[in-house]
């Protein structure tokens, strides 16, 4: 246990003591939100009717729809980056006085995977921030809901960051397979447009990305898709659904914490087998 | 049992080549014991076995009587270890360095401080452990290290190259401090070093080349073992030079760079007869007594330091920072 604590403590520490790493966090959420989602935000606008739009869908404000995507953008990055620190430890020699402590591997592992969760669920929280500006309404049950959400998918995300890290030597190398990765799984999570009326073959990509249930998860506590109009959720594209049937949240939860539990697993396998 | 470490038949095969071919030793508790060898020699593989980096191919060993194969966290908790490369997190405070090894080795809360504070006073930086690690120079880095190794306690110090890359006066504080390691604590310590002043220091030396040990011993009876001084002559026709000596005075001539070495039995008494009757002329001479590098050269017919000024040893100066 103090070793996992202690493994952890060092990632968080390290964290909030960069503050170039904190204030830059903040840079990519901001172009998002700012830039692309007010300039798609008239587009989109115009593409519904504009002014004339009729009844519900005139309601339709891609800024707030983009809202909880780029929360779960953030904490995705940051948790999948955070086992960068392995691959940095390995280069500059610390992972060496890790790996010969007679701390057990799995607790290593697990220490960074927590260390990582921890750091993506703040980096998460303060995106927050941006709240004021976007005009959708956050109360404290939504943030305390919000939290362990976080926390679990920031856990599922490092976990597959740790296993990747494990594998590779350079960080360049990591962060080109990290990039890779990242932007596929993004565009196919629905956290920058709607998933509606998409080609077969991309559904079938959107429903086998963890991050799809990820973000709907987010979205379905920030935007509260069962106090629209339908027509409205269905716009949206709230209502996710495989073979017909709407996924509840607690159904994702379900996936997340499962897909969660089998990266872990495997990271720490992996991790175990890791030359010093 | 009885030997804090137990070394035998130790072998490691890579794929291409064999690096270890066969390890035996034993090392008494307390003893500083030395690996001598050039770059390549195995003694760094020997120390990673050893210490339960890599798995040994073939062959038994243990520390503190752990097996190091079959008790690798009993093993690890017996042993600090000090790298050729640093391994201190940069970005952090050596007092948070030091805290976060005490949590790795499960040092007991209530006594982390007391032991902090006695392992910077050891290497003097009891005033720099608020300092992030980062602004050290590489003896101080160096020495937070050794400090860090000394935290737990360890039965046996593992140092491998500990004072690769640093200056002279660098080297001997280093030393300084390992010295007074052993007499405070009487802490086992087995370094590894291609510099044959270091060895000097040692109890024991073990001379590793091409992956085997070809002598173990006390530094002063390797040398006796070597014979009688040492003569290095230089003339103007060494390879003449070399044939005349082995004629007149049947001893074994060694050409290392520009100087022709060889062993007599009364070095002053044979150099006044030396100078008179040798026909070659003579450019220098010089008698002394033999060192480890002769004890290396004789057992092996090379020079040690000839493989020591390597590339990869040039890039560890240059990334050490200047001295």
């Amino acid at each position: 246990m103090e070793a996992i604590y202690a493994i952890w403590q060092r990632d968080v520490l390290k964290f909030f003591r960069d503050k170039a790493r904190l204030i830059g966090s903040f840079a990519m959420p901001f172009m998002f939100l700012i830039l692309f989602g007010s300039g798609m935000s008239g587009a989109i606008g115009s593409m519904m009717g504009g002014e004339a739009a009729s009844g519900p869908l005139s309601d339709f404000n891609f800024v707030e729809f983009m809202f909880p995507g780029i929360i779960g953008m953030t904490v995705f990055n940051t948790a999948i980056f955070s086992a960068l620190s392995v691959v940095q430890d390995r280069e500059f020699g610390y992972l060496r006085e890790i790996l010969v402590s007679p701390m057990s591997r799995t607790s290593i592992a697990i220490g960074k995977v927590l260390g990582g969760s921890t750091v993506a669920l703040f980096q998460g929280l303060m995106m927050l921030v941006f709240v004021p500006f976007i005009g959708v309404t956050i109360t404290i049950p939504i943030i305390l809901k919000l939290i362990p959400v976080m926390f679990l998918v920031a856990f599922a995300i490092s976990s597959i960051g740790l296993l990747i890290a494990t594998s590779l030597k350079t960080s360049q190398g990591f962060q080109m397979v990290i990039q890779v990765l990242i932007f596929p799984m993004l565009f196919l999570s629905g956290a920058l447009f709607p998933l509606s009326g998409m080609p077969a073959w991309m559904d079938f990509l959107v429903k086998i990305n963890p991050l799809t249930y990820s973000v709907d998860m987010f979205k379905k506590i920030i935007l509260q898709p069962e106090q629209m109009e339908p027509a409205l959720r269905e716009a949206m594209g709230l209502n996710l659904s495989i073979f017909n049937h709407v996924i509840t949240f607690s159904e994702e939860i379900l996936v997340v914490a499962v897909l969660s539990i089998i990266f872990v697993l495997f990271a720490t396998i992996r991790f175990n087998r890791a030359e010093a | 049992m009885g030997h804090i470490v137990e070394v035998s038949g130790l072998k490691k095969r890579y794929k291409k080549f064999e690096a270890v071919t066969g390890v035996d030793l034993q090392v008494e508790e307390g003893e500083i014991f030395g690996f001598l060898g050039p770059n390549g020699a195995g003694k760094s593989t020997t120390i990673n076995m050893l210490s339960t980096i890599i798995k040994p191919s073939e062959g038994k060993a243990s520390i503190n009587g752990y097996d190091i194969v079959e008790e690798k966290n009993k093993v690890r908790a017996s042993i600090g270890l000090i790298f050729q490369e640093s391994t201190l997190d940069e970005k952090l405070t050596a007092n948070e360095n030091l805290l976060l090894h005490c949590k790795f080795y499960g040092v007991a809360k209530d006594k982390r401080k007391e032991r902090i504070q006695e392992v910077l006073e050891i290497v003097d930086l009891t005033d720099k452990r608020a300092n992030i690690v980062e602004t050290f120079s590489g003896g101080m880095k160096r020495r937070l290290e050794i400090a860090r190794g000394l935290l737990h306690y360890p039965r046996v110090l593992f140092l491998d190259e500990p004072t690769v890359g640093l200056d002279p006066q660098t080297r001997n504080h280093i030393w300084e401090y390992i010295l007074r390691l052993k007499k405070k604590a009487g802490i086992t310590i087995f370094l590894t070093t291609h510099y044959m002043d270091e060895a000097e220091i040692c109890d024991r030396v073990a001379v590793m080349d091409q992956g085997k040990l070809i002598a173990l011993d006390t530094p002063d009876q390797l040398k006796t073992n070597v014979g009688g001084d040492i003569i290095e002559v230089e003339t103007e026709n060494n390879q003449a030079a070399e044939a005349l000596l082995e004629e007149m005075y049947s001893v074994e001539v060694t050409a290392a760079g520009q100087a022709l070495t060889f062993q007599v039995d009364k070095g002053s008494e044979f150099l006044v007869k030396f100078v008179k009757e040798f026909d070659i002329p003579i450019c220098t001479v010089n008698l002394r007594r033999p060192t480890l590098n002769d004890v290396f050269l004789t057992l092996t017919g090379r020079e040690i330091r000839e493989e020591t000024v390597s590339g990869k040893d040039k890039m560890k100066h240059l990334k050490r920072g200047p001295h």
